[in-house]
């Protein structure tokens, strides 16, 4: 596995497709989090747009290999693993934009209430800002693994849908995207850091589910 | 490896490619799959590679595995090199060992001047030789070929002949299918060798070899099947000798490592002479039929630790054949 995931990486790295997902992040991030806005409401946000862009980066790593690579990586060490490396490949790269953006946003928010009265410590709300970063980075990787091959194979169907599924899921009331960032930005309201760990939770547990099931397809489904 | 009630179709409600495949996959067997196109053997060969999963039956007992697609279009954003280093890992080698497999195929195949150049420029018979190489990187238990041989030039072609049959000498098994009907023919004679068809969506045995044909040694036309099972002590000179192995033989004059015995497998069924006159300590001298003697001088080149090559020079003809007429002979300078 670790082989598998280092020759995802390389490709991905290589490949320079990770360039537009990343531009989608910057520009999304320029555009809403600026100097001086009230650090809750900026994660919340920054949150959210990380979860389209998670989804585009699945989409990147499982159609990065031409099927005659792909095959005979399936070939040495199975389909369904090889399918995993290029998820979890996917998943780390967006981790780390929510390392960087959260910390982005700790650097230049202002650490105080959404009306910038009442002081806001910003530790605590940092943790809870990256909390919900990686739980919208978690369901984004479920959005991306279940809409791409080898569930949705046709480039028709995949891109629309994972789009549309990456707004249902942000918006859909019970999601815990919906949960974590609307968590954050009624935090800021009243200045207090809001701090549960189910919306993480709920993430982790539906996108386990989604990438298990995809990888379990993986061979099913040439 | 067994195949038991195997089928696959594709889709929910698609027609079955293949059905109720039984099939065993002993060790040390070289299998052909035959049949016409869209027959369904990509597909049985995608399922013995595990790349596709059954829709009906059991795959049990499957060893470590390689597959050589029959194109090999890499787009991919690495050197010959470095895709290679990174597939003999995901093939469980070291870092090491890898890289330097790596360099060795290229090498062997030819292509070492290519290892840095990347797969996008690659061109289609370059591309395949890659694609071979990967397969053989980490000696496979499990090798399956889908017209492998496609777009490789002649050396290629009998340098993986050679490596098919040294699998298959090591306990391997492979499995292949080829367009042309006498690709390694000479070498389907083992026990349990067999010729398998796929029409109508069943798995037929053609021909299994018999045993009777394995157990008398190489039959005519058999250097390849020889070259997995061995040295053969044999005069060169000897008419017999030439009839079973048609064709100009070239004597290969070399010298290994203090005491270090000849590599196992060497491609072409190289017979060891006895020098005339006298030699160097750990020197041979070896004969093989001549379209085998670039595959055998790249094995000894390429050996580890590796063999030094003094002479190469084309075998007398037989008194019989040359009435007292010998030929000149001509000697290579030190390789």
């Amino acid at each position: 596995m670790t082989a598998l995931l280092r020759y995802q990486a390389a490709l991905l790295w290589r490949s320079h497709r990770w360039l537009p997902p990343l531009m989608l992040y910057g520009i999304l991030m320029v555009i809403g989090v600026q100097h001086g806005e009230p650090v809750l409401d900026s994660f919340g946000y920054a949150a959210g747009v990380l979860l389209p862009v998670a989804a585009w980066l699945v989409r990147v790593c499982v159609t990065n290999e031409p099927p005659a690579a792909r095959d005979c990586a399936a070939a040495a060490a199975g389909p369904g693993r090889v399918h995993l490396a290029g998820i979890l490949t996917a998943l780390g790269a967006s981790t780390a934009l929510a390392a960087t953006g959260t910390a982005v946003v700790a650097a230049i928010g202002d650490p105080r209430s959404a009306d910038h009265q009442v002081p806001v410590d910003l530790w605590p709300a940092t943790a809870a800002g990256l909390a919900a970063a990686v739980a919208c980075a978690l369901l984004g990787t479920a959005v991306g693994a279940l809409c791409n091959r080898p569930v949705l194979r046709s480039t028709a169907w995949a891109v629309p849908s994972t789009g549309f599924a990456a707004i249902l899921v942000l918006f859909a009331g019970g999601s815990p995207a919906r949960a974590a960032v609307t968590g954050l930005v009624t935090g800021s309201r009243s200045g207090t850091v809001p701090f549960s760990p189910l919306p993480l939770a709920g993430a982790l547990a539906l996108t386990a589910a989604a990438v298990a099931g995809a990888c379990a397809l993986a061979g099913r489904r040439a | 490896m067994r195949l038991r009630g195997v089928g696959r179709r594709y889709g929910l409600r698609g027609p079955w490619v293949l059905r109720d495949v039984d099939l065993d996959l002993p060790r040390g067997a070289l299998l052909r799959v035959e049949g016409a196109n869209g027959s369904g053997k990509s597909t049985l060969l995608r399922l013995l590679a595990g790349i596709d999963t059954p829709t009906a039956g059991r795959i049990t007992g499957r060893p470590r595995t390689a597959y050589v697609p029959e194109r090999f279009p890499a787009a991919l954003p690495f050197t010959a090199a470095g895709y290679l280093t990174h597939l003999g890992r995901v093939h469980g080698l070291g870092r090491a060992a890898a890289a330097r497999g790596a360099e060795e195929w290229l090498e062997r195949f030819g292509a070492g001047r290519h290892a840095r150049t990347s797969l996008s420029e690659l061109s289609k018979g370059t591309s395949q030789k890659v694609a071979v190489a990967q397969a053989l990187l980490a000696d496979p238990e499990l090798l399956v070929l889908d017209e492998a041989w496609t777009g490789l030039d002649r050396d290629s072609r009998t340098l993986l002949d050679d490596a098919v049959t040294g699998r298959v000498a090591a306990g391997g098994t492979v499995v292949f299918v080829d367009h042309d009907p006498r690709r390694l023919a000479a070498s389907l004679r083992g026990a349990a060798d067999a010729v398998h068809r796929v029409a109508g969506g069943r798995l037929t045995t053609e021909r299994a070899v018999d045993a009777a044909g394995a157990s008398t040694g190489a039959g005519p036309g058999g250097p390849a099947d020889a070259g997995s099972r061995g040295l053969a002590e044999a005069d060169p000179r000897d008419p017999r000798v030439l009839a079973e192995f048609a064709g100009p033989r070239v004597l290969i004059e070399a010298q290994g490592p203090a005491g270090a015995p000849l590599p196992e497998g060497l491609p072409g069924a190289p017979a060891l002479v006895p020098a005339d006159s006298p030699v160097p300590p750990g020197t041979v001298r070896l004969t093989v039929v001549a379209a085998h003697s670039d595959a055998l001088l790249r094995a000894l080149l390429t050996a580890r630790p590796a063999w030094h090559v003094h002479a190469v020079r084309p075998v007398d003809p037989p008194p019989a054949s040359s009435a007292g007429s010998p030929s000149p002979t001509t000697e290579s300078p030190p390789a």
